[in-house]
């Protein structure tokens, strides 16, 4: 015989036991009393199984050094202390046909379907393994003593049977009572009941201290005995049939069944699992809850950890009885049969944040990375201050691999581009580039980028981090919607970008091989090779100073990066962090979209009516930027000086006390010994200065720095 | 009888059918409908008001949610409007004398990058700026606040800080529906369970009435407070909503001893947890991400629930999933309600409530009401449907798509 530590005393057991048979052969309930159907479909033999509340004791094996403890007694189980993740084995499984439960019905349904030559699963309790759910596809999850199987299906059939009702009278809460079938699994399992007296409904009460110890039936007799079978019928054990009605199940035998509501309780606890008495559901009754729907959810009765297997079929009688009609009983839920948080977890992973081709590179080099956009991106290096003086006097490097980048070709192309873009694109030479913004149906801001013109039908396209895996669903959604010859190759990864950018940024290149003639002008792009690397080299400015993204294959990106800091070490070069750049950007009053825009942002509130051509026949956004053009428009962004220290982002603006809008950027200009800033007002008449964090701020043009540009051409 | 059943106050439901006119009748007796209904008796002396439903009292959405309250939105107008609605929940027990298990319990929404750090101290800023009590936290008062939590966030997800919400509370469901529903009723409202409204009586363009299963009802101003099937009700009266309906999943566990105080959500990962009153851990997260008008749920909700949620409470991870279940949510474009006039006479509306429509049940219907009876409420005037034709949507970036 081996043992398992029960409520802190080993107890023995024999092989086959569940550890709720365990306890009965010790002389104890598993629990702390109540009807026992040693089927899974009460509650009331639930214990603390190894650390784990709430599990079904008579649904557990008994194994070798296994610890049991009883829930509180009057209270709740603790959550527990702190825990170690233990993983759980999932496994995806194709069936055609699944039958849950094998009794006599699903053993019938079994063998019909393969007699015509279907391929079956068949699942019963019994064994172990727990159906938690239906769900649609159809799928089934099933608990096992291994872990958890989804199964994806063809068809299922459900033979789960029917559930002892149980007695609902004063005592029901002693130990010492049985249903018939738990009687009889104790019973082979050479366990003792004593005197057994077996009740239907005639019975009355139970009596007994702890234990029962006497019946007392209707007609007032009274019998001693050590243990009562109440055999009260059934009920169809049909919540998986109940639980999901548009997924096709096929329910045979016993659960679909009609089967005879039991005789209405009239006193004594109706639901174990909450302590609902019959009292309560007359209580809610009688203040006017009529309705089977209403009297559970006033009473709470059938919301318990059986999810109403002991306490339905007689609340449905009761509210038959009172109101007249037999109700329909509720919607079933999952999880029929319970599963931990790990178990359903088990298989699923949180989407991974995305590493550049040169994040060994940032480490390597001290970066602090953070999350942005789906990627982790070196937020600095240590020193933002002076990673924006490499910009702004020297020569320093940017990692900006994670910009969306897209190829897009064909016959239809430029009447695609036009659509999509409010800008012009058909005008754009070969070898040039244009900013451009992308504009939703309701002519709001969406992404930015740049549109590279590669060829007659050949144009590389830039978006944002943040909004590139968006951006791609776009226009494939767009090309496919208006059924244009486009073809759509998303190079967001395969492809890393590497942004030179500062006033000695040409001399790097010039140091990396480039020939001066050899390098794109502002708003150019060519395809140049750099310390050895072909590279698509697109100039454009988003710090302010003269820039050169070099798109490259991302399989020499660690390699082009390790040149450019070698070539640049005499430059004094030293790479800047998303930290540095959006303190850079905001200088020149560049936004970024999702941070200074907002859902509903037209160009117009962010001043940005220049990349909008309405003299275009049709792009996306046009008709609602026609519509709404001249209704009067209190919401734009705005640029802001103070001094230092810079405000929090976040902080309100407020003008004549009044909320008006919020800080959406803010920077200490190191440039400047003041702070710049970006931010909202939305109420007419705009004002030039306005409060920020108790402060005075001044509404200024942007852009901050270089207002003619003169610094990106040099 | 146990004290749940005890405190519950007598439905005091009229007798018959209903009349052949009222002067306002609402479609929908969910929380919204019913508190209408209250304050339009309580507050307007409107007592000839009937509330139909085509189910049971609060079956739908009501019924269905979360239970969170709190008010900590982004733009000023949403402020002020929950924190009205959070101020008038703190006085609902006393005012109707219901117990709704109402429990203060402050939410930590939790930032694990730079980004959502900013988006949270951005939070705290406007709430302070527009009346509620929100600051921004660190881990170290994150931790006190919740021990339970792993601020490390299993190596993954580390706690950078918080937006915490000190007003943040919790009511049971059912119980803030029949607070409404004793209370109109008390009042001289009729409502009628199990009565659907199968289309809208109409006089040319303006409506004039419902139509019922139990014979056609005139009213002065028929108000839908319908919960997922607002489009069809609306596109009776000829009125097109930008409203997608979405379902939104959540669960609970067994009950547990009360161990976990505050409510906490997580912006990266984007789920919350909290603990009912009766002990069991409520989790949930963003509605799903289809469109749909079912109420199934599914185990891949479940499966990723769980797993973000003992991502940051490994303790959850021995808990057991009791029950799952899904509310059906009328989502607007802008995430904002849409309430008020529709630009049909006689026809008024409540809706867009989308996953945050029990936290405005006292506010809604309190200002709904105002507007039925003197023509004006302050409160809801940004939240009218018009605004979408003059290009001032209320898009609010933090409680954008969840929650």
């Amino acid at each position: 015989m081996s043992r398992v530590v029960y409520d802190g005393t080993p107890i023995e057991y024999e092989e086959g036991d569940s550890l709720a048979l365990a306890a009965l052969r010790a002389g104890q309930h598993p629990a702390r009393g109540g009807t026992l159907c040693m089927a899974g479909d009460c509650g009331n033999c639930v214990a603390i199984v190894d650390g784990t509340p709430w599990v079904r004791t008579c649904q557990t094996d008994a194994r070798p050094g296994i610890v049991v403890r009883r829930h509180p007694n009057g209270s709740h189980p603790s959550p527990g202390g702190p825990e170690q993740h233990t993983s759980v084995t999932v496994r995806h499984r194709t069936a055609d046909h699944v039958v849950v439960g094998h009794g006599e019905s699903g053993a019938a349904a079994a063998a019909a379907l393969r007699a015509e030559g279907h391929d079956v699963t068949v699942f019963d309790a019994a064994d172990g393994d727990e159906v938690v759910g239906v769900f649609d596809g159809p799928s089934v999850i099933v608990r096992r003593a291994d872990g958890i199987d989804h199964f994806h299906v063809h068809h299922i059939t459900l033979a789960t049977g029917a559930a002892e009702v149980q007695p609902v009278c004063p005592g029901n809460l002693l130990a010492g009572i049985y249903t018939p079938k738990a009687a009889a699994v104790a019973i082979a399992a050479g366990i003792d009941l004593g005197t057994v007296v077996t009740v239907g409904h005639d019975v009355k009460a139970f009596h007994g201290e702890g234990r029962v110890s006497e019946v007392e039936f209707r007609d007032g007799t009274r019998v001693a005995c050590d243990s009562v079978i109440a055999d009260l019928g059934s009920a169809p054990r049909d919540v998986l049939a109940r639980m999901a009605p548009l997924v096709p199940v096929e329910v045979v035998g016993p659960a679909a069944q009609a089967h005879p509501l039991p005789p209405v309780a009239e006193e004594g606890v109706l639901c174990p699992c909450g302590k609902i008495t019959v009292e309560d559901l007359q209580g809610v009754w009688d203040k006017g809850f009529r309705d089977l729907e209403l009297v559970k959810r006033a009473s709470l009765c059938g919301v318990g950890t059986c999810q109403g297997g002991v306490c339905m079929p007689h609340l449905r009688s009761f509210v038959a009885d009172r109101s007249g009609v037999e109700p329909k009983p509720f919607t079933g839920r999952p999880a029929a049969r319970q599963v931990t948080l790990a178990e359903a977890a088990a298989g699923y992973h949180i989407d991974t944040f995305r590493r550049t081709p040169l994040h060994a590179e940032h480490e390597a080099l001290g970066a602090n990375l953070d999350k942005f956009g789906g990627w982790f991106r070196p937020w600095n290096y240590g020193d933002p201050i002076a990673e924006y003086w490499a910009v702004r006097e020297g020569v320093s490097l940017g990692d900006v691999s994670t910009l969306g980048k897209m190829l897009v070709s064909g016959p239809d192309v430029v009447e695609a581009l036009e659509r999509l873009y409010p800008n012009h694109v058909h005008d754009i030479k070969v070898g040039r580039s244009r900013y451009v913004i992308n504009l939703n149906e309701r002519g709001h801001v969406l992404d930015d980028g740049m549109i590279c013109r590669e060829g007659d039908t050949r144009f590389l396209l830039t978006f944002t981090s943040g909004g590139a895996s968006t951006a791609e669903m776009w226009v494939r959604d767009w090309v496919e919607t208006w059924g244009l010859k486009v073809h759509v190759l998303d190079r967001t990864v395969s492809h890393g970008a590497i942004n030179v950018t500062g006033p000695l940024a040409g001399e790097l290149l010039r140091r990396a091989g480039v020939a001066d003639d050899d390098r794109p002008k502002f708003l150019q792009h060519r395809h140049v090779t750099v310390a050895g690397v072909p590279c698509h080299i697109m100039r454009l400015s988003f710090t302010g100073e003269a820039s050169y993204e070099l798109h490259h294959q991302i399989d020499r990106s660690v390699e082009l990066w390790q040149a450019l800091m070698e070539l640049g070490r005499p430059l004094g070069i030293k790479p800047h962090g998303l930290q540095a750049l959006f303190g850079l950007r905001l200088e020149k009053g560049h936004v970024i979209v999702g941070q200074d825009t907002e859902l509903d942002s037209s160009p117009r509130r962010i001043n940005m009516d220049w990349a909008v051509k309405m003299e275009k026949a049709d792009f996306l956004g046009r008709e609602a930027l026609a519509r709404t053009a001249n209704l009067p428009d209190e919401r734009r962004l705005f640029g802001f000086t103070m001094d230092g220290p810079a405000p929090l982002e976040g902080s309100v603006i407020r003008v004549d006390g009044d909320v008006v809008g919020h800080v959406t950027s803010s920077w200490d200009s190191p440039m400047y010994g003041h702070a710049v800033l970006l931010g909202w007002q939305k109420r007419l008449p705009h004002a030039d200065v306005v409060e920020i964090d108790g402060r005075e701020a001044r509404v200024s043009p942007v852009p901050f720095y270089d207002k003619e540009g003169a610094r990106a051409r040099m | 009888m146990n004290e749940f059943v005890e405190t519950l106050l007598d439905l005091p439901w009229q007798t018959g059918e209903p009349k052949s006119s009222y002067d306002v009748v609402i479609i929908g007796a969910g929380g919204h409908g019913l508190a209408t209904a209250y304050y339009l008796a309580t507050r307007h002396g409107i007592t000839n008001v009937c509330v139909l439903d085509s189910n049971f009292i609060g079956a739908g959405n009501s019924g269905r949610n979360t239970t969170i309250i709190r008010s900590n939105y982004g733009i000023p107008e949403s402020v002020r409007f929950y924190q009205r609605s959070l101020e008038m929940y703190q006085t609902l027990e006393d005012e109707t004398g219901c117990w709704i298990m109402h429990n203060q319990k402050g939410q930590i929404w939790m930032a694990h990058s730079v980004s959502t750090a900013r988006t949270e101290q951005t939070r705290a800023l406007m709430n302070q700026a527009c009346g509620a009590k929100t600051d921004y936290i660190g881990p170290d008062e994150i931790k006190q606040l919740c021990p339970q939590i792993d601020l490390t966030g299993g190596g993954r997800y580390p706690v950078y800080g918080a937006s915490y919400h000190h007003e943040g509370a919790t009511a049971r469901h059912d119980r803030v529906v029949w607070a409404y529903a004793q209370g109109a009723l008390r009042a001289g409202v009729h409502v009628f369970q199990h009565t659907p409204v199968t289309g809208l009586l109409k006089d040319g363009d303006r409506v004039v009435g419902v139509q019922t299963p139990r014979g056609n009802i005139a009213a002065g101003t028929v108000i839908s407070a319908v919960g997922g099937d607002v489009t069809t009700v609306a596109n009776w009266a000829g009125v097109r909503l930008p409203i997608r309906t979405h379902a939104l999943q959540a669960f609970v566990t067994n009950a547990y001893a009360q161990e976990f105080a505050p409510i906490v959500s997580s912006n990266d990962l984007v789920f919350y947890v909290s603990q009912t009153p009766r002990g069991q851990m409520l989790i949930g997260a963003e509605y799903d991400r289809f469109a749909s008008y079912r109420q199934a749920t599914s185990f891949s909700y479940l499966q990723a629930c769980s797993k973000k949620s003992i991502t940051m409470f490994p303790f959850l991870a021995k808990l057991r999933i009791l029950r799952s279940w899904t509310g059906i949510c009328d989502v607007s474009t802008d995430f904002s309600p849409i309430i008020g006039h529709t630009g049909v006479d006689g026809f008024m509306i409540t809706t867009g409530w989308g996953t945050w429509g029990f936290k405005a049940i006292p506010a809604g219907g309190s200002q709904l009401a105002e507007l039925v009876a003197t023509g004006s409420a302050t409160l809801i005037e940004p939240f009218g449907l018009q605004r979408f034709a003059h290009e001032a949507a209320m898009a609010d970036p933090s409680s954008a798509g969840t929650r």
